[in-house]
């Protein structure tokens, strides 16, 4: 394949070493130079994701309804048959029933939200262990663009840091890499929210005199990032508060089950109208974990 | 037909891994198919090959990371280089060598991950060490010793053919 005399070769090895020298001495310049390269080749690797996810959902459906349910089906052949079609059934109907409702929820959750949005489907998973990301199947032409937020009815997802053609890396709000503005609702005491190396949240930069606590909710503040005010984003589980700092600060459970993402809603453009109804979001019933 | 290969590689590699492979996580982490990859090609095929094909693997890798876009590129490049180079000078390379080979060059690859990462994420260094570093390099060492020893028997079949009555063997040398 890489056949060529051996002057070539040397050619060949010092451009590419003097281009990995500019990517690390011109990271900015190269960033951009890398995602124009990046664009007509995204595209081909995007199709192929979304064929194995969909691949991947219908698999963990017939396992769910099928084979996870053979076990119980051992006293008389004829019955099992029986009962492993109409449980067969059943299982994709309850999928389908499932699906329908978290669509209608987010269907619902896109109603009462004034600002923009644009729904969209995890297809995947970042693709190194090192950062806390999934791959959703919007992008540019869907207007999705990096720093706009990610959401579930549940509460806050985390935020865009890439975007390709028709997909989109979204940063979870887990991810030690992510900062949010939070907003303590009970006190109104702002603080930043941050994810941890153990997976979870952490609100730092509290004032010391605040009188937050455990179980106080952790909001959006609206102030910076793609987020308007009043969005959830988790409960308060533990105070640090250390003699001689100057903040207190205090980890986060957050309210999205982040290990479960299905469907999420970008919001493209938070700022039209930031007056989000924060109280209805917190009737709504958060999203199911399973055990 | 290598030029078929590579482009599965290329194409196919991170498409897997952003799906189904979430299936064989263990504790959250998963091997990096791209990297044994890397290894492996330039450890059978070259230090060219190894190198320009973990560059193409890295770059669409980073496309789907939340990293910057050159980290992977550069990694993914490093190490089948590095492949390459292990292939040319060891001599009698047994799978156990394999697995030596890729368990450090999985280590030196998460390094630069955590010194890239690490002033703005992790903080706790030996957390990330314990959390990620090394059960990745565990994963990929284990991957990359069991894809050599399937490799290298393949390889050796075919070599015993040529090298049969017509002495042919030498061409692949």
């Amino acid at each position: 394949m890489f056949r060529s005399t051996s002057g070539t070769r040397r050619v060949t090895l010092v451009l590419v070493a003097l281009l990995l020298s500019a990517l690390l001495v011109l990271p900015t310049q190269s960033q951009r130079l890398l995602q124009h390269i990046g664009v007509p080749l995204a595209p081909i690797v995007t199709l192929p994701i979304e064929a194995l996810a969909a691949l991947d959902r219908s698999l963990r459906d017939m396992w769910e309804g099928y084979v996870a349910l053979h076990e119980v089906h051992e006293e008389n052949l004829r019955l099992r048959r029986e009962i492993e079609l109409l449980q067969h059934q059943n299982g994709r109907l309850q999928e389908a029933a499932s699906a329908s409702q978290r669509l209608t929820a987010l269907l619902e959750f896109k109603g009462r939200a004034r600002s923009q949005t644009v729904a969209a489907q995890v297809i995947g998973r970042e693709t190194t262990n090192w950062y806390r990301a999934v791959v959703v199947n919007k992008g540019d032409v869907d207007g999705v663009r990096v720093e706009m937020g990610v959401i579930t009815p549940a509460g806050v997802v985390g935020r865009v840091v890439k975007t390709t053609r028709s997909a989109s890396m979204v940063l979870l709000v887990t991810d030690p890499n992510n900062a949010i503005t939070g907003l303590i609702q009970r006190t109104r005491d702002e603080g930043i929210v941050e994810g941890t190396a153990q997976g979870l949240a952490r609100v730092k930069y509290l004032p010391l005199l605040s009188t937050v606590r455990a179980g106080d909710r952790v909001v959006t503040s609206g102030l910076t990032g793609g987020f308007p005010r009043g969005l959830p984003i988790g409960v308060i589980t533990s105070i640090d508060k250390m003699e001689g700092d100057l903040f207190q600060s205090g980890d986060i459970v957050p309210d999205a089950d982040l290990t479960r993402l299905e469907e999420v809603v970008i919001i493209t453009a938070p700022r039209e109208e930031a007056d989000w109804d924060a109280a209805s979001l917190q009737t709504q019933p958060p999203q199911q974990r399973k055990p | 037909m290598k030029r078929l290969l590579y482009l599965t590689l290329v194409f196919g590699l991170v498409p897997i891994q952003t799906t189904v492979l979430s299936h064989v996580s263990v504790g959250g982490i998963r091997p990096d198919l791209c990297l044994v990859a890397a290894i492996l090609v330039g450890f059978f095929t070259g230090v060219r090959e190894g190198f320009l094909l973990g560059l193409a693997m890295g770059f669409v890798q980073d496309l789907f990371s939340a990293g910057v876009l050159w980290l992977n590129l550069v990694t993914k490049g490093s190490v089948g280089f590095l492949g390459g180079v292990a292939g040319r000078y060891v001599a009698n390379a047994t799978t156990l060598t394999a697995l030596a080979g890729i368990l450090g060059l999985s280590l030196m690859s998460g390094t630069v991950f955590l010194l890239t990462v690490g002033p703005a994420g992790f903080r706790d260094a030996s957390f990330a060490v314990r959390a990620v570093l090394l059960p990745q390099a565990m994963w990929d060492a284990a991957l990359g010793a069991g894809l050599y020893w399937l490799l290298a028997k393949r390889v050796r079949r075919q070599r015993a053919i040529l090298e049969g009555p017509t002495g042919l063997g030498s061409l692949i040398r």
